[in-house]
Parts: structure tokens; sequence; C-alpha cells
């Protein structure tokens, strides 16, 4: 039975609902799943001969693949007709909201329902954690954060919600009565981390977050000061774990200004904005609850669909009997643009509670893009102290401080998560024998920030890599040679105490980018700038994280009697080329590139019957060792697609599967086809075995033609189809299966199920399962990619108009799955690291994106022109052994581009910018007054 | 309210009666169903929701869809990406977004090929040298928002359409 979508259903039981994702019976030929089904079946597929994505033709005809694509008439099954909800938000915080006015859509435009604060409470709706707070703001309160929710109105038809939205663009819909401050609430976390090596790098620690935990304080400051941590020391009986930290950190502090002579100390402040992932497919979800069968329908495009199921369900899992579904089917559509933008938004609980509220009625949400930018979470702005000291004999880093405030808006969303990682980002590529980082995400009345591509480290290794420019200019020092001297080595401790289990490769990078023509004619450059120009080459680097400590991967793999090849995994396709990179990565093993990918496939991993408890990052070690015992047990079963994990993570378990349908299905297929008996040693060398053209190929036995092989092992009952589930937390989860009689198969993963022939899936037990310890929670990271970046700006004296004249990235990223997506990635990331040093700016409160009134033309991504289209060059090291495992490289191409342009600026002009953007205005400026910012 | 007649992709469609204030890409995307068509920003300013308006005098041009009412379209043919593959043969430029990997996410696809459509169109016409190929793209193409890729491919893809039938799009003996 060849694997197809429409053959798994998932039925876990979450808040009393079952959670399901099953298509309807009688399914017309171009249901959703075909649609959403890489190629598409009966396509030319691109991706066969390495030309193409394997959605590349699904792409370039305009099919439909977006939620925002669908709508009612699209769905087999569902009604046809669509109604329309607009979402009425809130774009004052500082007044007290009195209630709605709708006055303006007269009797005529009436919608067909409401749904207010007061509506949702009245159903018993809760509020999932993750998503803390009123999801529509009372009347009589003061709007917790601009941009909130005050209500959705559901209208019967398109052109009723049209003239609807036209009636209100510029009405006055919500009433506000008295000022009052905005919301307080606590802070969304406060972390420190200190380290102090031992007299030797080898040596123990005296103190790391790995060695002791991590530590936050337990003291705030009380309002109206804004409830900050008290970081200081203070003489109390309890949080003895934090004074041991803070008393070390302090000390580090206090050498630090001890002026000693031998130490350069640079003590810099720096601050970078907030800015939005600008996906270019504004949210958009279509729901429909079907009351007959009490069950509510969603066509979501997100990067956390677990997360999401797991949300609505829970949202509506106390609700009255007469709005609580007993069935929730998610259909998950491919998304354009995610950038971490889409990683658990709450977009899809409104979704589903305009459907609630309009039974049998299917009903669409989408953002335009004055919603998005009023409403989608954005990349938190950054008020930054950094000091570092530096030996001026050596040249080395002696001692590191810093100190990060992050402004989360007005969920708690990520902030805590993006404040830890870009605290243990804010060593980059060095290493310090000493450092002590205090970090704190606060709320405040702005949009919601959260995750977005770099992920704190974006701002925290601008922070670095532009004082690292500063210090090689103080003491002097070239600062290739600076970087070669601090360089964290291969087996050093980061600032978290452990050490990166992937290649370190910083020192090749140097070596490129000191011997590249940007770097090395960069005198000559500026020497021989045109009148009125001036000219400047910057260079920068960044180790970026990627995982985030508890991730999982879903994926199958199955072959039919003819060779087809079909891949199922849960990894969500945003435009990051999943579909093709596992693909590519199965292809590996399987000798070609497979027929039919599907991605964000949660639902299609049933027969593992995988079940889970607790918190993958707070569980205790016992709690571990305990539950494991249960065979079906993972630490977490589907986790976001983020984080830069798609090569890494997300083709993980199409990848496992892949190689135990060849070793139990295909290897013994060709055995039989070659009459290689079992007693035959050479029935044991199948990892010697190579696919060369379709076909596989061993020394002095004849080629073999996956179709023969696919249909002998059909006909011998072997395997045609696994799969697995891996689980991540800086390391794999391993364990053994006894698949047939003769050998247990030992892997990276920690569960498995497999097809015989066209029989169904069976799942197979494991043993010696071993998962990452708990304890690595207190790791950072240990998975990392470096990169490096070298631009060459030229600034006209006059006006301040910057332009990039040349510039190349160099980064490693293990094995590249797909190079051409690699490249394309790397070159957008280029892309979006210059809008962010010199375009993108969101005001964080009263004239920014919460009050609804932002929009491209307003906001200045990087167009074509403002990039070195034809000068643009990107290098990407070989592996360091041919099967080094893929490393995520979705964000940290993007990263040095930014310190990059602003130490290239100052080279030009003799100007320091300290916060973000640098525009031409400030440009301008800067270099009329001549001076140093 | 108006009665329009739009023809898309070689086939007509209506008389529709629209109000005057629906946008062109409402009524593809709500009414007729062409979701290839996409929605951006609403402000004209990413033309992911571009596409190609053919005039009478055989010439074409691209339009954005957002920002313009259905209405003004009343008797015009328009082409989407629906229409550039014939008879389930993909045109030379959407093989070409394809073999140089031009898009990542495909949100702002449709826009590039209607305007690189529109631009060799009128190179076909209007040979250029080749000296003049690069900046020519550039102005054609740079309107168009896409926030994956870097642009660098897309422009890539349709220099080497271009290159590749170059007696059609350059003028003959020129740098």
């Amino acid at each position: 039975m060849p694997m197809s979508r429409r053959n798994f259903v998932r039925s876990v039981v979450a808040s009393g609902i079952t959670l399901s994702f099953t298509r309807l019976a009688g399914a017309a030929p171009l249901d959703f799943d075909t649609r959403e089904t890489m190629p598409g079946r009966g396509s030319w597929n691109p991706a066969i001969h390495a030309a193409g994505r394997i959605d590349g033709v699904a792409k370039v005809t305009g099919a439909k693949l977006y939620a925002s694509d669908f709508r009612a008439g699209d769905m087999p099954g569902w009604p046809s007709k669509t109604a329309h909800a607009l979402m009425l938000r809130a774009a004052d915080a500082t007044h007290v909201f009195r209630g709605l006015d709708l006055s303006a859509l007269g009797g005529a435009l009436a919608p067909t329902a409401l749904v207010t604060a007061a509506d949702v409470a009245r159903i018993g709706v809760r509020v999932p954690a993750f998503y803390e707070g009123d999801l529509f703001c009372p009347v009589d309160t003061t709007p917790l954060y601009l941009g909130q929710p005050l209500a959705l109105l559901v209208f019967a038809d398109f052109d009723l919600f049209d003239q609807a939205r036209m009636a209100l663009r510029d009405a006055a819909f919500a009433k506000f009565g008295e000022e009052t401050a905005p919301v307080e609430t606590p802070g969304y976390g406060a972390f420190r981390f200190t380290r102090v090596g031992g007299p030797t790098p080898e040596a123990p620690d005296v103190v790391s977050p790995v060695k002791d935990g991590w530590v936050s304080p337990g003291k705030f400051e009380t309002a109206p000061n804004g409830k900050r941590p008290i970081w200081a020391r203070l003489p109390i009986p309890t949080g003895q774990d934090y004074a041991r930290v803070a008393a070390i950190g302090e000390q580090i502090r206090a050498d630090l200004a001890t002026h000693d002579p031998a130490v350069l100390v640079l003590d810099r402040e720096f601050r970078t904005q907030s800015v939005d992932p600008m996906f270019l497919e504004p949210e958009s979800a279509l729901a429909w609850y079907d009351a007959g069968r009490e069950t509510l329908e969603l066509v979501l495009g997100v990067q956390s669909p677990y997360e999401a199921a797991d949300s609505v369900a829970f949202m509506l899992g106390a609700a009255d009997q007469a709005v609580r579904p007993k069935r929730i089917a998610m259909h998950f559509a491919s998304c354009g643009g995610g950038f971490g933008g889409r990683d658990h938004t709450p977009f899809p609980l409104y979704a589903a509670l305009a459907a609630m509220f309009v039974p049998d009625r299917p009903v669409r949400l989408a953002n335009t893009r004055f919603d998005q930018f009023q409403s989608g979470v954005k990349r938190h702005a950054f008020a930054m102290r950094t000091q570092i000291g530096v030996e001026r004999a050596t040249g080395k880093i002696v001692a590191f401080a810093a100190d990060h405030a992050l402004d989360g808006g007005g969920l708690a969303n990520f902030s805590a998560n993006v404040a830890t990682v870009g605290a243990n980002a804010a060593l980059g590529i060095y290493y310090a024998p000493k450092a002590d980082i205090t970090t704190y995400a606060f709320h405040s009345r702005g949009v919601t920030a959260g995750s977005m591509r770099g992920y704190g480290t974006v701002q925290t290794m601008t922070a670095l890599e532009t004082l690292v420019d500063e210090i090689c200019a103080t003491l002097p020092l070239d600062p290739i040679a600076f970087r070669r001297r601090n360089a964290l080595a291969t087996g050093g401790k980061t600032l978290a105490g452990n050490a990166y289990i992937v290649s370190v490769r910083t020192p090749e990078i140097l070596d490129k980018l000191e011997a590249h023509p940007i770097w090395r004619d960069r005198a000559d450059a500026r020497a021989g700038a045109p009148a009125g120009v001036l000219v400047g080459t910057g260079v920068a680097c960044a180790a970026k994280d990627y995982g985030s400590g508890a991730d999982c991967s879903l994926g199958s793999v199955a072959i039919d009697a003819r060779g087809m090849i079909s891949i199922a995994c849960d990894s969500v396709e945003m435009g990051n080329g999943i579909g093709t990179a596992a693909a590519n990565r199965v292809a590996a093993h399987l000798g070609r590139i497979a027929d039919e990918v599907a991605t964000a496939r949660i639902d299609a991993f049933d027969p593992l019957g995988l079940v889970t408890s607790s918190d993958p990052y707070r569980i205790s070690q016992e709690m571990q060792d305990a539950a494991q015992q249960n065979p079906r047990w993972v630490p977490a079963i589907s986790s976001a697609s983020t984080a830069s994990i798609g090569a890494h993570v997300g083709t993980h378990a199409a990848a496992e599967a892949a190689r135990i349908v060849f070793r139990y299905g295909l290897w013994p297929a060709a055995l039989d086809l070659w009459r290689v008996p079992k007693s035959d040693p050479l029935a044991g060398a199948w990892r010697q075995a190579l696919w060369k053209d379709g076909e596989l190929v061993m020394p002095g036995l004849a080629p073999l033609a996956l179709a023969d092989l696919a249909a002998r092992a059909h006909a011998q009952n072997g395997v045609t189809a696994a799969m697995t589930h891996g689980f991540n937390r800086w390391a794999w989860s391993s364990a053994a299966f006894r698949v047939d009689d003769e050998e247990a198969w030992s892997a990276d993963i920690d569960a498995l199920a497999v097809r015989r022939g066209s029989g169904d899936f069976v799942r197979l037990d494991r043993s010696a399962v071993a998962f990452p310890p708990t304890d690595y929670n207190r790791i950072g990271t240990s998975y990392a990619s470096l990169c490096g970046a070298l631009v060459r700006v030229e600034v006209e004296r006059a006006t301040g108009a910057i332009r990039i004249a040349r510039a190349y990235s160099v980064l490693e990223c293990g094995r590249a799955l797909a190079p051409e997506i690699v490249i394309g990635q790397a070159q957008g990331g280029f892309a979006m690291g210059v809008g962010y040093a010199l375009l993108e700016s969101l005001p964080p409160y009263e004239g920014g994106p919460g009050d609804g009134t932002w929009n491209l033309g307003r906001y200045l991504v990087a167009r074509a022109s403002d990039l070195p289209l034809h000068a643009l060059e990107v290098e990407v090291l070989a592996p360091v052994e041919p099967d080094e495992r893929p490393k995520g490289m979705a964000e940290v191409v993007m990263i040095p581009v930014v310190p990059a342009l602003l130490n290239a600026i100052f080279d030009a002009t003799g100007c320091r910018f300290r916060s973000l953007p640098v525009t031409q205005a400030m440009l301008a400026d800067a270099i009329r007054t001549g001076a140093p910012r | 309210m108006k009665s329009i007649t739009v023809t898309v992709n070689g086939v007509a469609h209506g008389p529709s009666a629209v109000r005057d204030d629906l946008s062109m890409n409402d009524f593809l995307r709500e009414y007729l169903g062409v979701t290839g068509v996409k929605f951006g920003c609403g402000v004209g300013q990413c033309l992911s929701c571009a596409i190609i308006v053919d005039n009478a005098d055989g010439a074409s041009e691209t339009s954005p869809t957002c920002i313009v009412p259905a209405a003004s379209f009343d008797g015009k043919a328009i082409r989407t990406v629906e229409g550039h593959a014939k008879g389930g043969e993909l045109s030379a430029l959407q093989r070409a977004f394809i073999n140089h990997f031009a898009f990542q996410c495909g949100y702002c696809t449709a826009g590039f090929l209607n305007e690189a459509q529109v631009l060799l169109e009128r190179l076909a016409r209007t040979p250029i040298a080749r000296a003049d190929l690069e900046r020519t793209i550039a102005e054609a193409l740079d309107g168009h928002l896409c926030r994956c890729t870097g642009y660098v491919k897309y422009h890539e893809a349709v220099r080497d359409v271009v290159l590749a039938d170059s007696a059609l799009y350059l003028r003959k003996g020129s740098p």
C-alpha cells in the first residue's frame, strides 16, 4: 500500500478533545493534502536531477499552497461559502477601553457574530499558558499592549466584510476613557550567566552554568522603576545559588574597573531596534466548526503545527459543551516565509474562536499587512552594556561582562528564551576565561516580541563585533589577528562551560577572510576613493547556535513495488527547502530523489504510538529514567520548525528511516537478486554498497536498478517503509531495535515502526534507549555554525548615501544537503542583515506598529537596489569529511553582515555608531559634524 | 456598482457587477478564485500582487492589483502566473526560476514572473545592448520585494533566459 497522507489517523487526546488530521472520505482528486504534497503527483519533479526545488513547479505555476490561498470551496466536504472575520485591535494602551462603537457599520453591515472578551469568558475559553494574557481586552480595562485584540466580527460573505472593513477603516471603533499608566506585569525572565575557568583551559571551571546551574536573581525593584531585577548580591538568607554566582560576577566587574594599565578595557552601550519578520504572506487561516460532527477543522500556515493543535485544543477543552468540539482536524499549509515569526503565534487561536461562534459556516481570518505589523511577533529591541578587557601585550581577552535588557512587548511569548540564547551568544566566536552576563526580558505595552531569525544573537553579537573592532583600532591590532588569538578553539568551553560537539572551523574562516581581495585590498580601495566618496571595509564573524535543546524529528520513508519513494516529515516548508533537503538526504540511502514529500505531517506517525509527559526542559533525571521504561515514551513528540534545525533535525528521522529501508528491505533484495547466500561474508557488506545513477553498485556484481530492488523487496516481504522519531537535547537520543533475527539495529532514534511488503506499519519495541541526560538543559548550545563576512561600503560625503560595493560571506554548515538552497538562504540572510543594519526600524510604543498604521513604504526592507547583486560572493566550506552531518545555517549568515557594515562605516567615516539602524540621515549628520558616535 | 468584463489568461469573465471600491486583488482572489495572484502589502509596495495587462497596441505592462479598483480593468485582458505554462509546458522563465533555485517561500514568485515576462516581451520588441542587460533587469525588477532570497538568483535566472536566446533579446553585435 503506497503511503499517502490520507492513510493515517492521529488520535491523541488533548484537553479531552481528539486531535485528528485525517482527510475526509471521498475527497476529490485535488484535495488539500494533494496540493500540499510536493512536488504534486504526476508533475515533473525538478529535484530529480538536482535541477530545482521539489516544490518548484507548484511555486512557478501559482498552485494553491499557502493557507491564504484556500477558501471553503477549495476544501472537499466543506460547505462552499466562506464567511470572513475582521479583527479589531487596540491602538491605545494608556487609556481605559470603554467598549466598541460600531455605528459606522449601520444596520446593513451588522456582523453575523461579534466576539469579545465577555463572549469568550462566557463560554469558558481557557488561555494556553504560553499566551497568558487576555485574548481580548475586557471592557473597562486598559489594553495590555498596543494591538491587543478587542473583538472579532464575522460577516456572512466577502462583500459585507469588505464593505465593513472600509467603513471601519477610518472610524473610531474603540471608545477609550480616562488615561492610565501602561499596564505593569512581572518581567518575563532574568538570568545571570557567569563562568570562570580553571587555571588551564582543560581544568574544571571555578563556576559555570553547566557546573552550577542557571541562576536568576530573587529580588526585583518595585514599581514605578519598572520592576527591574536587582543583580547585586544581597545579604539575604535565601537564594544562595544566586548569591555565590553574583559574588563571582561582581568580582569580574570589579577587576575590569581597576584601571590596570596592562589591560585595555572598553565599556560601551549598544541599542538595537524592534523589527518585523516581514514574511511576505500575512498570517491567514480558514476554520469551520461542523456542529453536526462536533468537529472543528482548521487550515493553518505555522512553523509550529503540533503546538498550534495543542493550544487550540487546550483553549476549547473546557468550553461550554455547545462550543466544545469533540474533534479538531488540522490541515497545515506551506508558509509564505516564516523567519521565526510563525512559531508559536496566537493567530490560530483567533481563527478557531471565529469558527466556534458561527457554527457550520467556514470562516476566513486573514491579516492585512497593517494587521500583521500591528499584531505579528517582532524581533526584540535590546539595550546592552558590554565591557571587555584585553591584555595589551598579548591581545588576549582576559574578562568580559555584559548586561542585556530586552523589550518583550505585550505577551511573554519566547522572551525569556531569546534572552538566554542572546546571552549565551554574547561571546560570539571568542573564548574568555572570565565572563559575567546578566539578561532581563521585560513586559511593555509594545507589540509582542518573540522568535525571529537571530533570536537574540544578532543583537548581542553585533554589540560584540563592533566592540572588537574598536578594541582592534585602539590597541592597535589587526582585526583578523585579534580573532585568531581569541577564537574559541575546538574543545574550548563556551560561556555555559561546555564544548561544542561539532566542528569549530574559525581558523579556516579567518584564513578565507584574510586572503580575500576585499580585505587584502582595503587600503588601496580607501586610498583610491573617488572625490566626495568615503570608502571603508569591515569584517565580522559569528558563531550561531542551532537547535532549541528539545528538538524532535519525525520522519517516514516508503518505497512502493515500482520504486516510487514517499517521504513524510513533521517539519514545515516555509521556503527553507526542507522538502528538497529531506529528499536529498534520503536519496543518499535509497538512490534517487523522492517522488512525494509531505511536510508538516504531525499526523502521519500514529503507528509509533508515542506518548510524552512533563516538560523536556524541566524534567528531572529521575522522572526521565522512570518514564523511559515505557517503550513508547519520548521527552517530546514534535517540535517547531525553528532555530535553524531544518537540515540537522528536520531531515534526521527520514534519513534514519531510509537507512532502515535500505538495510532491511533493499539490501536483502539485492542479495537475493545477486544470489548471494546469507552465509556469504558479502551478505554483511551492505555499508560498502554505493548508489550510482539510480543503480546499486557493488564491485564484481551486476548493478541493480532501484525498481528491481523495490519489486523484490516487496515480493520477499522485506522492509519497504519505516518511520522513526528522534529527540535532541544537545545530543541525539539513541536506542536499539530488533528488525530481524540476526542483529540489533542501533541508531540515533528512540522509536521505530516498519512495514514489510505491502502490510501495515508495526511498531518495534526499543531496547537500550539512552536519552540525553536532563542536566544537558544547562547547556547553552552544543551546536554552532560559523560565518565570516566582509563588506566594502562607499558613503557619499555630501548626502550620507551608502552603497555596498562588494561583499563576501564564508560559512561552514557541515554537509550541505541542497547546496543551491544553502547559497540562496545565505544571500537572503545577507539581505536581511543589510535591512537590519541600515533600513528597518519600528518605534516601540505610540507611533509604532501597534497603532495599526504601519506598512511597507514606511517600513523599509532591503530591495535589490540596496544590495551588491553582482558583487555578493558566498562561499561554503566543504564538509570536514564527506559524511559530516548537516549543520543549521538559516540564521548565521545574516549575523556578521550587521557588525561588518558598522565596522565598514567606521572605516569609511570615522564614525562609530552604537545603535541600529544606521540611516542615511544619521550618516549625513555624522559626516557633516565629524562627530564620532 | 459597475458591470465589468475581464479576460484572464485568455478566458473572458463577466459581465460581473462589482462595487466601485472593490480592489482587483480581491476580485481575482475572492470572486474568480485566481489565488496565484498574491496579497502582500495592500499598498502597492511589494508587487507580489502584480499581474500582466495586455494592451490593445500589443504591448504589455504589469500592474499592482491591491491598490487598483477592479472596475478599472473593465474590458482589459490580463495574464497571471496561472497562465504562463502552455499545454502543460512551463515557459522558459518558469524553467529558469526553477533551475536557478530563484525563489524560496515562493510567495513573491508570481510577481517576479510577471514582471520578467513583460521585460522579455519588451526586449523581443526592442532588443538592447548586452552591456545594458544587468542594469535593465535590475531596473525592471526593483519594485518587487522578496524577503527570502536576496534577489541574486532571480536576476541571474532572467539574465540567463535572455542570454540563452540572445538573438531575440539583444542587439546584434552589441557589446
